[in-house]
Protein backbone atom coordinates (compact mmCIF):
# COMPACT_ATOMS: atom_id res chain seq x y z
CA UNK A 1 0.00 0.00 0.00
CA UNK A 2 1.35 3.76 -1.05
CA UNK A 3 0.59 5.84 1.98
CA UNK A 4 3.59 7.45 1.84
CA UNK A 5 2.96 10.77 0.76
CA UNK A 6 3.07 14.33 2.64
CA UNK A 7 0.24 16.32 2.91
CA UNK A 8 2.53 19.34 3.07
CA UNK A 9 4.24 18.58 -0.08
CA UNK A 10 1.15 17.77 -1.86
CA UNK A 11 -0.86 21.31 -1.01
CA UNK A 12 2.75 23.21 -1.79
CA UNK A 13 2.55 21.78 -5.38
CA UNK A 14 -0.93 22.70 -5.53
CA UNK A 15 -0.21 26.27 -4.06
CA UNK A 16 -3.29 25.60 -1.58
CA UNK A 17 -2.90 26.30 1.80
CA UNK A 18 -4.84 24.49 4.38
CA UNK A 19 -5.63 24.53 7.99
CA UNK A 20 -4.27 21.80 10.31
CA UNK A 21 -7.91 19.81 10.31
CA UNK A 22 -8.02 20.09 6.76
CA UNK A 23 -4.69 18.69 6.22
CA UNK A 24 -6.01 15.38 9.01
CA UNK A 25 -9.16 15.19 6.80
CA UNK A 26 -7.16 15.66 3.29
CA UNK A 27 -4.85 13.20 4.46
CA UNK A 28 -7.37 10.37 5.35
CA UNK A 29 -9.56 11.15 1.77
CA UNK A 30 -6.41 10.57 -0.13
CA UNK A 31 -5.37 7.68 1.66
CA UNK A 32 -8.57 6.04 0.48
CA UNK A 33 -7.92 7.03 -3.11
CA UNK A 34 -4.71 5.38 -3.52
CA UNK A 35 -6.50 2.22 -1.58
CA UNK A 36 -8.64 2.34 -4.70
CA UNK A 37 -5.65 2.64 -6.97
CA UNK A 38 -4.09 -0.19 -5.35
CA UNK A 39 -6.76 -2.01 -6.07
CA UNK A 40 -6.95 -1.66 -9.49
CA UNK A 41 -2.86 -2.68 -8.96
CA UNK A 42 -4.27 -6.40 -8.56
CA UNK A 43 -6.13 -6.83 -11.69
CA UNK A 44 -4.43 -9.05 -14.41
CA UNK A 45 -4.30 -6.85 -18.43
CA UNK A 46 -0.93 -8.82 -19.39
CA UNK A 47 -3.33 -10.09 -22.44
CA UNK A 48 -5.09 -6.40 -22.84
CA UNK A 49 -3.98 -4.26 -25.85
CA UNK A 50 -2.92 -0.69 -23.93
CA UNK A 51 -5.15 2.11 -24.15
CA UNK A 52 -3.23 5.31 -23.96
CA UNK A 53 -6.04 7.76 -23.83
CA UNK A 54 -9.33 7.48 -22.66
CA UNK A 55 -10.90 8.72 -25.93
CA UNK A 56 -11.47 6.81 -29.09
CA UNK A 57 -11.51 9.69 -31.26
CA UNK A 58 -7.98 10.91 -33.17
CA UNK A 59 -6.85 14.15 -32.79
CA UNK A 60 -7.61 16.62 -35.73
CA UNK A 61 -5.15 18.70 -36.91
CA UNK A 62 -5.42 22.36 -38.25
CA UNK A 63 -3.39 24.10 -41.39
CA UNK A 64 -1.26 27.23 -40.06
CA UNK A 65 -2.97 29.81 -40.80
CA UNK A 66 -3.15 32.64 -39.00
CA UNK A 67 -6.44 34.48 -37.84
CA UNK A 68 -7.43 37.87 -35.68
CA UNK A 69 -6.25 37.23 -32.13
CA UNK A 70 -8.45 39.45 -29.12
CA UNK A 71 -7.38 43.14 -29.27
CA UNK A 72 -4.63 44.25 -27.16
CA UNK A 73 -7.18 46.07 -25.03
CA UNK A 74 -9.58 43.04 -24.48
CA UNK A 75 -6.37 40.86 -24.05
CA UNK A 76 -6.40 43.16 -21.11
CA UNK A 77 -9.29 43.88 -19.66
CA UNK A 78 -9.28 40.98 -16.83
CA UNK A 79 -5.89 42.00 -15.23
CA UNK A 80 -6.20 44.34 -11.80
CA UNK A 81 -3.11 45.39 -12.88
CA UNK A 82 -1.14 46.63 -16.10
CA UNK A 83 2.02 48.11 -16.70
CA UNK A 84 3.48 49.62 -20.57
CA UNK A 85 1.26 46.66 -21.67
CA UNK A 86 2.10 44.20 -19.47
CA UNK A 87 0.52 42.43 -16.64
CA UNK A 88 1.53 42.89 -13.73
CA UNK A 89 2.05 39.72 -10.77
CA UNK A 90 3.63 39.64 -7.46
CA UNK A 91 7.39 38.71 -7.93
CA UNK A 92 8.34 35.52 -8.99
CA UNK A 93 11.50 33.99 -7.89
CA UNK A 94 12.86 30.99 -10.38
CA UNK B 1 41.86 8.83 -8.37
CA UNK B 2 40.56 9.77 -12.29
CA UNK B 3 37.29 11.07 -12.72
CA UNK B 4 35.32 11.36 -15.69
CA UNK B 5 32.36 14.38 -16.44
CA UNK B 6 29.25 13.00 -17.99
CA UNK B 7 26.99 15.28 -19.91
CA UNK B 8 23.13 14.95 -21.64
CA UNK B 9 21.77 17.89 -23.47
CA UNK B 10 17.82 19.22 -23.58
CA UNK B 11 17.65 21.65 -26.17
CA UNK B 12 14.68 23.43 -27.07
CA UNK B 13 13.97 24.40 -30.78
CA UNK B 14 11.82 27.32 -31.42
CA UNK B 15 9.37 26.13 -34.87
CA UNK B 16 9.34 28.75 -37.71
CA UNK B 17 5.26 28.55 -38.29
CA UNK B 18 2.69 31.17 -39.09
CA UNK B 19 0.67 30.71 -36.21
CA UNK B 20 0.63 29.36 -32.83
CA UNK B 21 0.93 25.44 -31.60
CA UNK B 22 -2.99 25.08 -29.88
CA UNK B 23 -4.38 28.53 -31.09
CA UNK B 24 -4.28 30.24 -34.61
CA UNK B 25 -2.81 33.15 -32.87
CA UNK B 26 -0.04 34.57 -35.05
CA UNK B 27 3.79 33.98 -34.33
CA UNK B 28 5.00 37.49 -33.83
CA UNK B 29 8.82 39.05 -33.30
CA UNK B 30 7.74 42.06 -31.64
CA UNK B 31 8.84 43.97 -28.60
CA UNK B 32 4.93 45.28 -28.42
CA UNK B 33 3.97 42.96 -25.70
CA UNK B 34 0.29 41.08 -25.35
CA UNK B 35 -0.82 41.69 -29.34
CA UNK B 36 -1.18 38.33 -30.27
CA UNK B 37 -3.26 36.23 -27.93
CA UNK B 38 -6.98 34.70 -28.06
CA UNK B 39 -8.48 32.45 -25.03
CA UNK B 40 -6.89 29.72 -25.55
CA UNK B 41 -2.73 30.81 -25.47
CA UNK B 42 -4.03 33.30 -22.72
CA UNK B 43 -5.40 29.94 -20.48
CA UNK B 44 -8.58 31.31 -20.03
CA UNK B 45 -11.57 28.86 -18.87
CA UNK B 46 -13.14 26.75 -21.76
CA UNK B 47 -10.96 27.76 -23.95
CA UNK B 48 -10.10 24.19 -26.42
CA UNK B 49 -6.40 23.15 -28.09
CA UNK B 50 -6.45 22.01 -31.74
CA UNK B 51 -2.73 21.10 -32.87
CA UNK B 52 -0.54 22.90 -35.77
CA UNK B 53 -0.48 20.33 -38.08
CA UNK B 54 2.82 22.18 -39.88
CA UNK B 55 4.31 21.87 -36.30
CA UNK B 56 3.56 18.43 -36.47
CA UNK B 57 5.40 17.97 -40.11
CA UNK B 58 7.71 19.40 -38.95
CA UNK B 59 8.84 18.05 -35.94
CA UNK B 60 8.59 14.64 -37.77
CA UNK B 61 11.15 16.24 -39.77
CA UNK B 62 13.50 16.60 -37.32
CA UNK B 63 13.11 13.43 -35.71
CA UNK B 64 13.83 11.66 -39.34
CA UNK B 65 17.06 14.23 -39.67
CA UNK B 66 18.13 12.95 -36.25
CA UNK B 67 17.44 9.09 -37.49
CA UNK B 68 14.90 8.58 -34.70
CA UNK B 69 11.80 6.29 -34.98
CA UNK B 70 8.42 8.06 -35.19
CA UNK B 71 5.59 7.01 -32.48
CA UNK B 72 2.82 6.32 -34.52
CA UNK B 73 -0.12 6.53 -31.74
CA UNK B 74 1.41 9.33 -29.49
CA UNK B 75 -0.34 11.84 -27.35
CA UNK B 76 -0.15 15.11 -25.17
CA UNK B 77 0.51 15.15 -21.20
CA UNK B 78 -0.33 18.36 -18.96
CA UNK B 79 3.01 18.97 -17.39
CA UNK B 80 1.58 20.89 -14.28
CA UNK B 81 3.45 23.72 -12.36
CA UNK B 82 2.60 27.04 -10.86
CA UNK B 83 4.83 30.01 -13.06
CA UNK B 84 3.21 33.36 -13.99
CA UNK B 85 4.48 32.65 -17.80
CA UNK B 86 2.45 29.91 -17.83
CA UNK B 87 -1.04 30.90 -17.44
CA UNK B 88 -2.69 27.38 -17.79
CA UNK B 89 -0.62 26.48 -14.90
CA UNK B 90 0.20 23.23 -17.01
CA UNK B 91 2.48 23.12 -19.96
CA UNK B 92 1.02 21.08 -22.69
CA UNK B 93 4.06 18.47 -23.39
CA UNK B 94 4.70 15.15 -24.28
CA UNK B 95 5.86 12.25 -21.52
CA UNK B 96 6.00 8.65 -22.45
CA UNK B 97 4.77 8.78 -25.92
CA UNK B 98 7.46 11.32 -27.47
CA UNK B 99 6.90 12.07 -31.42
CA UNK B 100 10.92 10.91 -31.89
CA UNK B 101 12.73 8.16 -30.11
CA UNK B 102 16.07 6.60 -30.67
CA UNK B 103 18.10 8.62 -32.56
CA UNK B 104 21.34 9.90 -33.36
CA UNK B 105 23.24 12.99 -34.65
CA UNK B 106 26.93 12.51 -36.16
CA UNK B 107 29.25 15.13 -35.06
CA UNK B 108 32.68 16.64 -35.80
CA UNK B 109 34.89 17.86 -33.30
CA UNK B 110 37.78 18.82 -35.33
CA UNK B 111 38.81 16.29 -37.56
CA UNK B 112 36.93 13.46 -36.02
CA UNK B 113 33.72 12.20 -36.09
CA UNK B 114 31.96 11.51 -33.12
CA UNK B 115 28.09 10.06 -32.48
CA UNK B 116 25.57 11.35 -30.13
CA UNK B 117 22.67 9.68 -29.35
CA UNK B 118 19.20 10.83 -29.14
CA UNK B 119 16.91 9.94 -26.86
CA UNK B 120 13.87 11.68 -27.32
CA UNK B 121 12.24 14.49 -29.21
CA UNK B 122 8.72 15.92 -28.22
CA UNK B 123 6.35 18.44 -29.06
CA UNK B 124 5.70 21.80 -26.71
CA UNK B 125 4.55 24.61 -26.13
CA UNK B 126 6.53 27.79 -25.54
CA UNK B 127 6.02 30.31 -22.38
CA UNK B 128 5.26 34.04 -22.03
CA UNK B 129 8.46 36.25 -21.13
CA UNK B 130 8.83 38.03 -17.69
CA UNK B 131 10.72 40.81 -16.77
CA UNK B 132 11.67 41.18 -12.95
CA UNK B 133 11.09 44.63 -12.03
CA UNK B 134 13.19 45.65 -8.50
CA UNK B 135 16.60 46.32 -7.77
CA UNK B 136 17.98 44.19 -10.48
CA UNK B 137 18.84 40.98 -8.32
CA UNK B 138 16.52 38.02 -9.33
CA UNK B 139 15.56 37.73 -5.66
CA UNK B 140 14.72 40.87 -4.80
CA UNK B 141 12.67 41.59 -7.48
CA UNK B 142 9.36 44.02 -6.27
CA UNK B 143 7.07 42.84 -9.04
CA UNK B 144 6.84 40.67 -12.55
CA UNK B 145 6.03 42.12 -15.67
CA UNK B 146 4.66 39.30 -18.63
CA UNK B 147 4.18 39.40 -21.75
CA UNK B 148 2.01 36.70 -23.40
CA UNK B 149 3.18 36.65 -27.11
CA UNK B 150 5.31 34.14 -26.87
CA UNK B 151 2.93 31.61 -25.10
CA UNK B 152 1.88 28.88 -26.92
CA UNK B 153 4.53 29.08 -29.73
CA UNK B 154 5.48 25.53 -31.17
CA UNK B 155 8.40 23.89 -29.53
CA UNK B 156 10.52 20.94 -29.39
CA UNK B 157 12.43 19.51 -27.06
CA UNK B 158 15.46 17.41 -27.85
CA UNK B 159 16.97 15.72 -25.41
CA UNK B 160 20.50 13.47 -25.64
CA UNK B 161 21.44 10.47 -23.90
CA UNK B 162 23.96 11.38 -21.09
CA UNK B 163 26.75 10.34 -23.73
CA UNK B 164 28.92 13.38 -24.27
CA UNK B 165 31.83 13.85 -22.32
CA UNK B 166 33.56 17.30 -22.56
CA UNK B 167 32.12 21.07 -23.16
CA UNK B 168 33.97 20.71 -26.79
CA UNK B 169 31.85 17.89 -27.68
CA UNK B 170 28.58 19.42 -26.28
CA UNK B 171 29.27 22.67 -28.51
CA UNK B 172 29.71 20.90 -31.45
CA UNK B 173 25.90 18.78 -31.00
CA UNK B 174 24.52 22.15 -30.65
CA UNK B 175 26.14 23.45 -33.50
CA UNK B 176 24.86 20.24 -35.59
CA UNK B 177 21.50 20.25 -34.21
CA UNK B 178 21.45 24.15 -34.78
CA UNK B 179 22.49 23.55 -38.73
CA UNK B 180 20.30 20.66 -39.05
CA UNK B 181 16.81 22.79 -38.14
CA UNK B 182 18.31 25.67 -40.28
CA UNK B 183 18.74 23.09 -43.34
CA UNK B 184 15.46 21.66 -42.60
CA UNK B 185 14.17 24.92 -42.97
CA UNK B 186 12.06 24.49 -39.82
CA UNK B 187 13.71 27.38 -37.08
CA UNK B 188 15.33 30.09 -37.84
CA UNK B 189 17.97 28.59 -35.59
CA UNK B 190 19.73 31.79 -34.26
CA UNK B 191 20.34 31.85 -30.82
CA UNK B 192 20.20 35.28 -29.91
CA UNK B 193 17.15 35.30 -30.50
CA UNK B 194 16.41 32.18 -28.51
CA UNK B 195 15.09 30.25 -31.26
CA UNK B 196 17.78 27.61 -29.57
CA UNK B 197 18.18 27.36 -25.89
CA UNK B 198 19.87 24.61 -24.36
CA UNK B 199 20.31 22.99 -20.69
CA UNK B 200 22.93 20.45 -19.88
CA UNK B 201 22.91 17.87 -17.36
CA UNK B 202 26.18 17.00 -15.68
CA UNK B 203 27.49 14.35 -13.24
CA UNK B 204 30.95 13.30 -12.79
CA UNK B 205 32.06 9.56 -11.94
CA UNK B 206 35.02 7.73 -11.36
CA UNK B 207 36.85 6.30 -14.54
CA UNK B 208 36.17 3.04 -15.31
CA UNK B 209 32.73 3.08 -12.89
CA UNK B 210 29.44 1.97 -14.80
CA UNK B 211 27.24 4.49 -12.66
CA UNK B 212 26.33 7.91 -13.37
CA UNK B 213 27.29 10.70 -10.18
CA UNK B 214 24.59 12.96 -9.32
CA UNK B 215 23.30 14.81 -11.65
CA UNK B 216 23.16 18.70 -11.93
CA UNK B 217 21.47 21.08 -14.48
CA UNK B 218 22.71 23.96 -15.98
CA UNK B 219 20.63 26.21 -16.80
CA UNK B 220 20.76 30.05 -18.68
CA UNK B 221 23.49 29.72 -20.96
CA UNK B 222 22.40 31.85 -23.83
CA UNK B 223 25.76 31.20 -26.39
CA UNK B 224 28.10 28.88 -27.43
CA UNK B 225 30.54 30.37 -25.63
CA UNK B 226 28.86 30.37 -22.36
CA UNK B 227 27.38 26.67 -22.94
CA UNK B 228 31.39 25.71 -23.05
CA UNK B 229 32.81 28.22 -19.98
CA UNK B 230 29.91 26.77 -18.13
CA UNK B 231 30.35 23.11 -18.69
CA UNK B 232 34.18 23.34 -18.03
CA UNK B 233 33.00 25.66 -14.76
CA UNK B 234 30.68 22.64 -13.45
CA UNK B 235 33.10 19.68 -14.30
CA UNK B 236 35.88 21.17 -11.96
CA UNK B 237 33.49 22.11 -9.46
CA UNK B 238 32.19 18.32 -9.00
CA UNK B 239 35.50 17.03 -9.80
CA UNK B 240 36.89 18.97 -6.62
CA UNK B 241 34.31 18.38 -4.16
CA UNK B 242 34.69 14.77 -5.17
CA UNK B 243 37.79 14.98 -4.50
CA UNK B 244 37.31 16.25 -0.59
CA UNK B 245 35.05 13.66 -0.28
CA UNK B 246 31.92 16.37 -0.49
CA UNK B 247 28.81 15.37 -1.55
CA UNK B 248 26.81 16.57 -4.70
CA UNK B 249 23.52 17.58 -4.27
CA UNK B 250 20.68 16.86 -6.98
CA UNK B 251 19.57 20.34 -7.75
CA UNK B 252 19.09 23.16 -10.93
CA UNK B 253 22.18 25.69 -11.29
CA UNK B 254 21.98 28.78 -12.98
CA UNK B 255 25.36 30.01 -15.01
CA UNK B 256 25.92 34.05 -14.36
CA UNK B 257 27.52 35.55 -17.09
CA UNK B 258 28.76 37.97 -15.14
CA UNK B 259 30.53 36.13 -12.49
CA UNK B 260 31.48 32.98 -14.82
CA UNK B 261 30.27 30.71 -11.98
CA UNK B 262 27.17 28.43 -11.84
CA UNK B 263 24.69 28.98 -8.88
CA UNK B 264 22.63 27.22 -7.23
CA UNK B 265 18.55 28.06 -7.68
CA UNK B 266 17.61 25.78 -4.86
CA UNK B 267 15.16 24.07 -7.00
CA UNK B 268 14.57 20.53 -6.78
CA UNK B 269 11.01 19.52 -8.72
CA UNK B 270 11.85 15.32 -9.68
CA UNK B 271 9.60 14.43 -12.74
CA UNK B 272 6.83 13.18 -10.17
CA UNK B 273 6.05 16.60 -8.77
CA UNK B 274 4.58 17.96 -12.65
CA UNK B 275 2.07 15.47 -11.82
CA UNK B 276 1.92 14.55 -15.39
CA UNK B 277 -1.43 13.01 -16.95
CA UNK B 278 -2.58 12.84 -20.45
CA UNK B 279 -4.13 15.80 -21.63
CA UNK B 280 -7.97 15.35 -21.94
CA UNK B 281 -8.58 18.00 -24.25
CA UNK B 282 -6.22 16.17 -27.23
CA UNK B 283 -7.30 12.93 -28.39
CA UNK B 284 -4.58 10.42 -29.40
CA UNK B 285 -2.62 11.98 -31.86
CA UNK B 286 -1.88 9.31 -35.20
CA UNK B 287 0.93 9.78 -37.05
CA UNK B 288 0.37 7.32 -39.99
CA UNK B 289 3.05 6.64 -42.55
CA UNK B 290 1.15 8.75 -45.32
CA UNK B 291 1.74 11.66 -42.65
CA UNK B 292 5.72 9.97 -41.91
CA UNK B 293 6.46 10.16 -46.15
CA UNK B 294 4.52 13.55 -46.39
CA UNK B 295 7.15 15.02 -43.46
CA UNK B 296 10.21 13.29 -45.47
CA UNK B 297 10.05 14.02 -48.84
CA UNK B 298 10.31 17.69 -47.36
CA UNK B 299 13.58 16.93 -46.09
CA UNK B 300 15.75 18.34 -48.66
CA UNK B 301 19.15 18.66 -46.82
CA UNK B 302 20.97 18.01 -43.64
CA UNK B 303 24.08 18.68 -42.85
CA UNK B 304 25.35 15.25 -42.48
CA UNK B 305 24.16 15.04 -46.86
CA UNK B 306 26.36 18.02 -47.26
CA UNK B 307 29.18 17.28 -45.12
CA UNK B 308 29.37 13.99 -47.76
CA UNK B 309 29.09 15.98 -50.61
CA UNK B 310 32.01 18.01 -49.55
CA UNK B 311 34.26 15.40 -48.91
CA UNK B 312 33.49 14.03 -51.85
CA UNK B 313 35.20 16.50 -53.43
CA UNK B 314 38.36 15.57 -51.56
CA UNK B 315 38.36 18.41 -48.82
CA UNK B 316 39.16 17.15 -45.20
CA UNK B 317 36.72 16.36 -42.62
CA UNK B 318 37.08 20.05 -40.69
CA UNK B 319 37.11 21.84 -43.90
CA UNK B 320 33.64 19.96 -45.20
CA UNK B 321 32.54 20.40 -41.52
CA UNK B 322 33.41 24.50 -41.84
CA UNK B 323 31.37 25.05 -45.00
CA UNK B 324 28.19 22.88 -43.80
CA UNK B 325 27.67 25.04 -40.93
CA UNK B 326 28.68 28.16 -43.20
CA UNK B 327 26.70 30.31 -44.89
CA UNK B 328 24.87 28.71 -47.93
CA UNK B 329 26.22 30.95 -50.75
CA UNK B 330 29.26 29.72 -49.89
CA UNK B 331 28.44 26.09 -49.47
CA UNK B 332 27.10 26.62 -53.00
CA UNK B 333 29.92 28.65 -54.56
CA UNK B 334 32.44 26.13 -53.45
CA UNK B 335 30.73 23.57 -55.30
CA UNK B 336 30.66 24.95 -58.61
CA UNK B 337 33.78 26.66 -58.35
CA UNK B 338 35.66 23.29 -57.20
CA UNK B 339 33.36 21.47 -60.40
CA UNK B 340 35.74 24.14 -62.37
CA UNK B 341 39.18 23.97 -61.10
CA UNK B 342 39.17 20.56 -59.86
CA UNK B 343 41.54 21.18 -57.49
CA UNK B 344 39.65 21.40 -53.72
CA UNK B 345 42.03 22.86 -51.48
CA UNK B 346 42.74 25.87 -53.23
CA UNK B 347 39.19 26.44 -54.10
CA UNK B 348 38.76 26.28 -50.39
CA UNK B 349 41.63 28.22 -49.62
CA UNK B 350 40.71 31.30 -51.51
CA UNK B 351 37.07 31.29 -51.25
CA UNK B 352 37.24 31.05 -47.40
CA UNK B 353 40.59 33.37 -47.47
CA UNK B 354 40.70 35.61 -49.92
CA UNK B 355 37.24 36.27 -50.89
CA UNK B 356 35.43 35.89 -47.85
CA UNK B 357 38.16 38.36 -46.14
CA UNK B 358 38.19 41.03 -49.16
CA UNK B 359 34.61 40.98 -48.75
CA UNK B 360 34.76 41.29 -44.78
CA UNK B 361 36.74 44.29 -45.65
CA UNK B 362 34.95 46.21 -47.93
CA UNK B 363 31.65 45.45 -45.84
CA UNK B 364 29.81 43.19 -49.02
CA UNK B 365 27.40 40.56 -47.53
CA UNK B 366 26.27 39.39 -51.30
CA UNK B 367 28.46 38.53 -54.36
CA UNK B 368 27.73 40.68 -56.95
CA UNK B 369 25.64 38.84 -59.81
CA UNK B 370 28.49 38.93 -62.01
CA UNK B 371 31.01 37.29 -59.94
CA UNK B 372 30.33 33.91 -60.75
CA UNK B 373 32.26 30.28 -60.13
CA UNK B 374 33.33 30.51 -63.63
CA UNK B 375 34.87 33.90 -63.12
CA UNK B 376 36.50 32.56 -60.06
CA UNK B 377 37.20 29.02 -61.21
CA UNK B 378 39.30 31.07 -63.86
CA UNK B 379 41.02 33.55 -61.55
CA UNK B 380 42.16 30.57 -59.28
CA UNK B 381 43.91 28.86 -62.52
CA UNK B 382 45.73 31.50 -63.63
CA UNK B 383 47.25 31.83 -60.20
CA UNK B 384 47.39 27.67 -59.30
CA UNK B 385 49.37 27.10 -63.35
CA UNK B 386 51.57 29.87 -61.90
CA UNK B 387 50.49 32.47 -64.75
CA UNK B 388 50.11 35.38 -62.01
CA UNK B 389 51.05 35.60 -59.24
CA UNK B 390 49.43 35.57 -55.78
CA UNK B 391 49.44 39.30 -55.08
CA UNK B 392 48.18 40.04 -58.79
CA UNK B 393 45.25 37.20 -58.42
CA UNK B 394 44.13 39.38 -55.43
CA UNK B 395 44.46 42.32 -57.08
CA UNK B 396 42.68 41.18 -59.50
CA UNK B 397 39.63 39.80 -56.68
CA UNK B 398 39.46 43.26 -55.40
CA UNK B 399 38.44 44.45 -58.98
CA UNK B 400 36.32 41.33 -59.82
CA UNK B 401 34.02 42.44 -56.27
CA UNK B 402 33.50 45.83 -57.80
CA UNK B 403 33.58 45.53 -61.76
CA UNK B 404 32.50 42.58 -64.31
CA UNK B 405 35.94 41.63 -65.60
CA UNK B 406 37.34 38.39 -67.40
CA UNK B 407 40.44 37.69 -65.15
CA UNK B 408 42.23 36.49 -68.01
CA UNK B 409 41.86 39.19 -70.26
CA UNK B 410 42.41 41.53 -67.18
CA UNK B 411 45.43 39.77 -66.71
CA UNK B 412 47.35 40.14 -70.23
CA UNK B 413 45.23 43.75 -70.66
CA UNK B 414 47.37 44.88 -67.50
CA UNK B 415 50.59 43.29 -68.04
CA UNK B 416 49.85 40.84 -64.87
CA UNK B 417 51.10 36.90 -66.64
CA UNK B 418 54.20 36.15 -65.62
CA UNK B 419 56.43 34.89 -68.23
CA UNK B 420 57.09 30.92 -68.34
CA UNK B 421 59.13 31.47 -71.15
CA UNK B 422 62.50 29.72 -70.55
CA UNK B 423 65.14 31.41 -72.79
CA UNK B 424 64.00 35.03 -71.03
CA UNK B 425 64.20 33.34 -67.30
CA UNK B 426 67.61 31.58 -68.28
CA UNK B 427 68.89 34.94 -69.47
CA UNK B 428 67.87 37.01 -66.48
CA UNK B 429 69.34 33.85 -64.58
CA UNK B 430 72.72 33.82 -66.14
CA UNK B 431 72.91 37.29 -65.10
CA UNK B 432 72.10 37.63 -61.90
CA UNK B 433 74.96 34.36 -61.15
CA UNK B 434 77.37 36.52 -63.12
CA UNK B 435 76.50 39.74 -60.95
CA UNK B 436 76.33 37.59 -57.60
CA UNK B 437 79.52 35.51 -57.56
CA UNK B 438 80.67 35.42 -54.02
CA UNK B 439 77.29 34.18 -53.19
CA UNK B 440 77.53 31.65 -55.99
CA UNK B 441 80.57 30.16 -54.62
CA UNK B 442 79.30 29.96 -50.62
CA UNK B 443 76.24 27.60 -52.34
CA UNK B 444 76.51 24.37 -50.87
CA UNK B 445 73.41 22.43 -51.62
CA UNK B 446 69.73 23.30 -53.70
CA UNK B 447 68.09 23.65 -50.00
CA UNK B 448 70.69 26.46 -49.32
CA UNK B 449 68.52 29.32 -48.29
CA UNK B 450 70.54 31.84 -50.68
CA UNK B 451 68.92 29.86 -53.53
CA UNK B 452 66.11 31.76 -52.45
CA UNK B 453 68.03 34.80 -52.39
CA UNK B 454 69.01 34.51 -55.88
CA UNK B 455 65.34 33.46 -57.25
CA UNK B 456 64.33 36.95 -55.47
CA UNK B 457 66.98 38.95 -57.43
CA UNK B 458 65.62 36.57 -60.68
CA UNK B 459 62.43 38.22 -59.58
CA UNK B 460 63.33 41.86 -59.16
CA UNK B 461 64.97 42.34 -62.10
CA UNK B 462 62.08 41.23 -64.33
CA UNK B 463 59.91 43.25 -62.16
CA UNK B 464 57.72 40.23 -61.20
CA UNK B 465 57.22 39.28 -64.77
CA UNK B 466 58.59 35.70 -64.54
CA UNK B 467 56.82 32.89 -62.75
CA UNK B 468 59.06 32.03 -59.45
CA UNK B 469 58.81 27.80 -59.85
CA UNK B 470 60.38 28.42 -63.26
CA UNK B 471 63.02 30.96 -61.97
CA UNK B 472 64.14 28.60 -59.42
CA UNK B 473 63.91 25.03 -61.93
CA UNK B 474 65.99 26.95 -64.31
CA UNK B 475 68.31 28.44 -61.35
CA UNK B 476 69.06 25.04 -59.83
CA UNK B 477 70.36 23.25 -63.38
CA UNK B 478 72.53 26.04 -64.20
CA UNK B 479 74.21 26.10 -60.90
CA UNK B 480 74.08 22.13 -59.90
CA UNK B 481 73.52 20.62 -63.11
ZN1 LIG C 1 -3.84 32.23 -29.10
Amino acid sequence: MTKDFNIDDISNLASIHLEENEKLKLQKDLEIVLEHVDALKNIDVKDEKIDIHPLSKILELREDESTPSLSHEDAMKNSPETKDGHFVVPPSIE
Amino acid sequence: MSLKPTIGMETHVELDTESKMFCSCKVVETDEPNISLCPTCLGLPGALPVPNKKAIEYIVMLSLGANCSITKEGMFHRKNYFYPDLPKNYQISQFDFPVGFEGSLEIVIEDSLHTVAIERVHMEEDTGKSIHLGSGRIDSATSTLLDFNRSGVPLVEVVTKPIISSAKMAVAYIEELRQLVIDLGISKGKLEKGNLRFDANISVAEEGSDELGVKVEIKNMNSLKSLEKAIDYEILRQTKMVQDKESIIQETRHWDENKQVTLSMRTKEGSADYRYFSDPDLPNMVINDEFIEISQNQIKETPEKKRKTLLDTGLSLSDSNYLDKGQRWLYELYLSTVKETGDCKSTFNFLTGELQGQMRKAEISELPQWLNSEKLASLINLFENNEVSFTSAKDILAKLLIEDIDPKSFASDNNLIQSSDNDEIKALVTSIIHENQDIVERLENPEDKLVGFLVGQVMKSSESKVNPKSVKEVLLKELFG
